[in-house]
């Protein structure tokens, strides 16, 4: 395990030093739009692998991180960093509040209902065209490098490895009425697994805006939920590092097979999905363990 | 005020027709092998495409193609529980199974729309409709189209709903839905009733699929907003019971089609998540759901 952390460690720096090597602009983008998208993965590792509170709906997170940033920039003006701030304050408390219904949901109601709340964000976004634009979106502020996700990222993963609520995450998703009968808060523990979680994706949607330039309602579809599951699924669900490296490598591949053909990349994406969840249920990060 | 009223229920009772051969497989699929097929949508959009094929490209009459995403749909159906869901779940043995189905079928989806946008394109395909023709009814006009949708989709759920109740294959997959172990007990071949019960659903979908292609377009994501909306309403039902499904569909569709009377209409979708919503949270076992917690 620490080994494997650590080699991921490695494959992330080499990942972080390729532009440095191969400073060409597409090899920068990629690398820095694989490691926005590592930290939405890992973000949504928190609250579904860690903690076992299944999210079907982290691209409407993603989606209000991205547009808090965006609104915060163009209409208010406000710097960038800000902006960030603004977007994931944003996307943390709509997650605070999805915590208190989701409380008492489990398993597949959970994910219906969070499925059902990022459309009703995606809906919102497509039709309040005062604020958000429209189906055209936002486009044209100021901008932001993409690179503090690798630090998010590293963030998330002290929070959840090094302090007393990572275990409790964890002792939550192994069995909760143990957990409880422990001593845990496991009502706090959820809620702040929930506020964290779309509080890192909302980051990663501000990260997004910044770097890309354009947030229209399509990235808050179930596409973008589906391609970030697929990423922690191929990585390893409940390891955050896993995560991390199936982003990385299934991004890679997504971009990579554009030059085989546009429409390809998601047909191997979704075979991916399927061929590492009955084969390797545990992803990257259970290869070579005895499954 | 009361004609237009007259109108949208009229307008919404057509649309439930839709709603319920897509959402009773659906439930149907989940109530017997605990797995909700987030790929149903794509086999909607298989169903319209094979319509197109027939109609379009091999200029055979529309019967001929709404037969065609039948069995074309059921054919594809019948190898997802031997190729996916067998495999995952022999993998998994008793432990739980976490997200993983989901996951599963979230892949088929994303894998079965992406390699029909390789297969066919993007384009938004036309496809004539299977008959023509208005109908008046004074308040309103019915295009025979969408009255067709509502026919055929009375008569498939009467079947399947006589199928489940009489033949015995159906009170095998009912007697499965029940109790998976006593019934394989009793002598019940599990893999057959899964792989049967997954095939009629999506079948429905694909049906379904052929008879909206004339009013809907086809492109390869045309059934995803599809399958979400029908979460919704299995919800609303009860997960898992296909008549709480069916009385969902009518629900939410006359609710989204008089609302247009009170709301903008490109708020309308908004109604079945919210539905959803409340629902979950007041009684999540639905309207005649089964009061078991999951």
């Amino acid at each position: 395990m620490k080994t494997r952390a650590r080699l991921t460690l490695a494959a992330v720096g080499v990942a972080a030093l390729l532009p440095v090597l191969l400073p060409h602009p597409f090899v920068l983008t990629i690398a820095t739009q694989a490691a926005i998208w590592a930290l939405l993965a890992a973000s949504w590792d928190l609250l579904s692998g860690y903690t076992g509170q299944i999210s079907f709906g982290h691209a409407g997170f993603f989606a209000l991180g991205a547009y808090g940033a965006a609104v915060a920039t163009k209409h208010a003006d406000l710097s960038p960093w800000l902006g960030l701030l603004v977007g994931a304050g944003v996307a943390a408390a709509v997650g605070l509040l999805t915590g208190f219904p989701a409380l008492r949901l489990r398993g597949h109601y959970l994910a219906l209902v969070t499925l059902g709340l990022a459309e009703i964000i995606r809906l919102v976004a497509q039709n309040w065209l005062e604020v958000t634009g429209g189906p055209f979106g936002i486009h044209d502020f100021r901008s932001l490098p993409g690179l503090p996700a690798g630090a998010l990222v590293a963030a998330m993963y002290q929070v959840c490895e090094r302090t007393s609520a990572g275990q409790a995450f964890r002792a939550i998703r192994e069995d909760e009425v143990l957990a409880q009968t422990l001593g845990i808060d496991t009502t706090r523990y959820k809620l702040l697994a929930f506020t964290l979680s779309s509080a890192f994706a909302g980051l990663a949607g501000g990260l997004y805006a910044y770097y890309v330039q354009l947030v229209n309602p399509v990235i808050a579809g179930a596409a973008t939920t589906s391609l970030v599951i697929g990423m922690v699924v191929f990585g390893g669900l409940g390891t955050l590092w896993g995560p991390v490296l199936g982003a990385l490598l299934l991004y890679g591949l997504y971009e990579g097979l554009r030059f085989v053909g546009v429409v390809y990349n998601l047909v191997a994406v979704g075979f991916v999905i399927m061929v590492f969840v009955i084969f390797f249920p545990r992803g990257l990060a259970g290869l070579g363990r005895s499954a | 005020m009361l004609e237009s009223l007259l109108e949208f229920l009229i307008q919404g009772v057509v649309l439930g027709g839709l709603y319920a051969l897509f959402a009773v497989g659906l439930s149907l699929i989940f109530g017997v092998l605990d797995v909700i097929n987030v790929a149903h949508g794509e086999f909607f959009a298989v169903g319209g495409y094979l319509a197109f094929a027939a109609v379009v490209l091999l200029h055979l009459p529309g019967a001929a193609g709404v037969l065609g995403a039948a069995v074309g749909t059921f054919l594809l159906g019948l190898c997802v529980y031997p190729l996916l869901i067998a495999p995952l779940k022999r993998r998994l043995g008793g432990r739980p199974q976490g997200p993983l189905y989901l996951v599963l079928t979230l892949g088929l989806s994303t894998f079965l729309q992406s390699s029909l946008l390789a297969l066919a394109g993007g384009d938004y395909l036309r496809v004539p409709p299977q008959v023509s023709g208005i109908l008046d009814l004074g308040v309103t006009a019915v295009s025979h189209q969408r009255l067709l949708v509502l026919a055929v989709a009375a008569a498939l759920l009467t079947a399947l709903f006589a199928f489940l109740r009489f033949h015995p294959e159906g009170l095998a997959v009912r007697a499965v839905a029940l109790n998976p172990d006593a019934a394989q007990a009793m002598g019940i071949n599990l893999p057959r009733i899964f792989s049967l019960t997954l095939a009629l659903g999506v079948a429905l979908a694909g049906v379904g699929g052929a008879l909206m292609a004339p009013l809907f377009n086809v492109y390869p994501a045309v059934g995803f907003p599809l399958t979400i909306k029908a979460f919704a309403i299995t919800i609303l039902g009860g997960m898992g019971n296909p008549v709480g499904a069916l009385v969902a569909s009518f629900l939410i569709s006359i609710a989204e089609s008089l609302s247009v009377m009170v709301i903008p209409s490109q708020w309308q979708s908004l109604i079945a998540f919210a539905v959803m919503i409340v629902m979950l949270l007041v009684r999540p076992r639905g309207l005649l759901g089964r009061a078991v917690s999951r």
